[in-house]
């Protein structure tokens, strides 16, 4: 899934890394194709649009938010078994740009492998641009159909069943 | 953006409790609680509000978002403090959801960010709750007559200071400061929930 070029995308980790050269523990290499890339809401909303998907499911998360971590396997799990029938998943970070080691080093755990996204600009227009009824609660997930419509917005935690639930109505 | 034929599966929380947030106009509840301030001192909003107004902000020190604000924070208190706009920030979180949120901490923290106002415990969440408090850090404003003319969060983007275009709370301040109507009276707060006691 090429949303931004590879040169963007170096550069984009390049100047994330290099922000913080006294963090004493590093963030591991990204998984190979596992960049986390800084964007604003317009640009993670052209990847929703982008063609090829018949579904598409954002998460947005942080770090410090436990919910979202703790739902994170169940989204990578809905995105394997349904990536063949159409389904993308696109994960947002919510942390600080001075928290990117920290998101990239949980990716890493999570075993992500594809490129995701953190989050840059204003925090209302972040906000506003997914859902004008969103407070900016975390963990957040926006279910979009083929056409970039919104379907679904969840504002809080899923579970498995939940998120498998509303992804099935858009795909069928 | 355009959002056509939006279903939206709303996980209760979030809205459900923003309907008991303090509504503006209304006057400071539970203001004669007295609250245990880093410097010893047991302080009530009403001991500390202001001839020209009074902040009330709840915070917490272990916050992402607290912390990112925090020097923002110190400096609008600091300064309006001395344009006689009484100022309190209130942690009304749990330390035993996270010990870096304990008292300790915040003596620390209240001397390490130069607050020059009170930085007090709600022991219970008494008074988060009854302002209808969720998020830290989360902003309320009163004016002269104890009436609330803004409830939010302090700007519009908390990682970066450079990039602000919108300072919420400080405009808010400088209205009270000079006796003009607040612009923009509600603002989303963001930032992590509140760790109340017995949750």
């Amino acid at each position: 899934m090429q949303i931004l070029r590879r040169s963007a995308l170096a550069i984009a980790l390049t100047a994330a890394s290099a922000a913080l050269p006294s963090i004493a523990a590093a963030a591991p290499a990204p998984n190979p194709g596992g960049e986390l890339v800084p964007a604003t809401a317009s640009q993670v909303l052209e990847a929703v649009r982008a063609p090829g998907a018949r579904a598409v499911l954002v998460n947005v998360w942080a770090t410090w938010c436990l919910p979202c971590r703790a739902e994170m396997p169940d989204l990578l799990r809905l995105r394997r078994t349904y990536a063949d029938r159409g389904l993308r998943v696109i994960l947002v970070s919510g942390d600080f740009s001075s928290d990117a080691p920290d998101a990239a080093a949980f990716l890493h755990e999570q075993g992500v492998d594809f490129p995701t996204y953190i989050k840059k600009g204003g925090d209302m227009e972040f906000i506003n641009a997914f859902d004008p009824q969103w407070s900016g609660t975390l963990p957040a997930s926006f279910i979009y159909d083929g056409q970039g419509h919104l379907r679904f917005a969840l504002h809080g935690a899923g579970s498995y069943e939940q998120f498998e639930e509303k992804v099935r109505s858009v795909l069928e | 953006m355009r959002m056509p034929t939006l279903t939206t599966l709303v996980l209760a929380t979030a809205l459900a409790a923003s309907a008991s947030a303090l509504q503006i106009g209304s006057s400071a509840p539970q203001r004669d609680v007295k609250m245990r301030s880093v410097d010893g001192r047991e302080l009530s909003i009403t001991e500390i509000a202001g001839p020209k107004g009074t902040l009330v902000i709840f915070t917490c020190n272990h916050c992402p978002w607290a912390k990112a604000w925090e020097t923002r924070i110190a400096e609008l208190g600091n300064s309006y403090q001395q344009r006689g706009i009484g100022v309190i920030a209130i942690n009304a979180n749990d330390p035993s959801s996270h010990a870096e949120d304990g008292y300790d901490e915040m003596v620390k923290r209240a001397k390490e960010r130069g607050f020059a106002f009170p930085y007090v415990v709600d022991a219970g969440s008494t008074v988060a709750r009854a302002f209808g408090a969720e998020r830290t850090p989360e902003a309320f404003v009163f004016d002269a007559s104890g009436k609330l003319v803004y409830h939010g969060t302090i700007d519009d983007n908390a990682d970066d200071a450079a990039q602000v275009k919108q300072h919420y709370l400080g405009d808010a301040l400088e209205a009270v400061a000079t006796g003009k109507p607040v612009t923009t009276a509600e603002t989303k707060a963001l930032g992590c929930s509140i760790k109340y006691y017995g949750s």
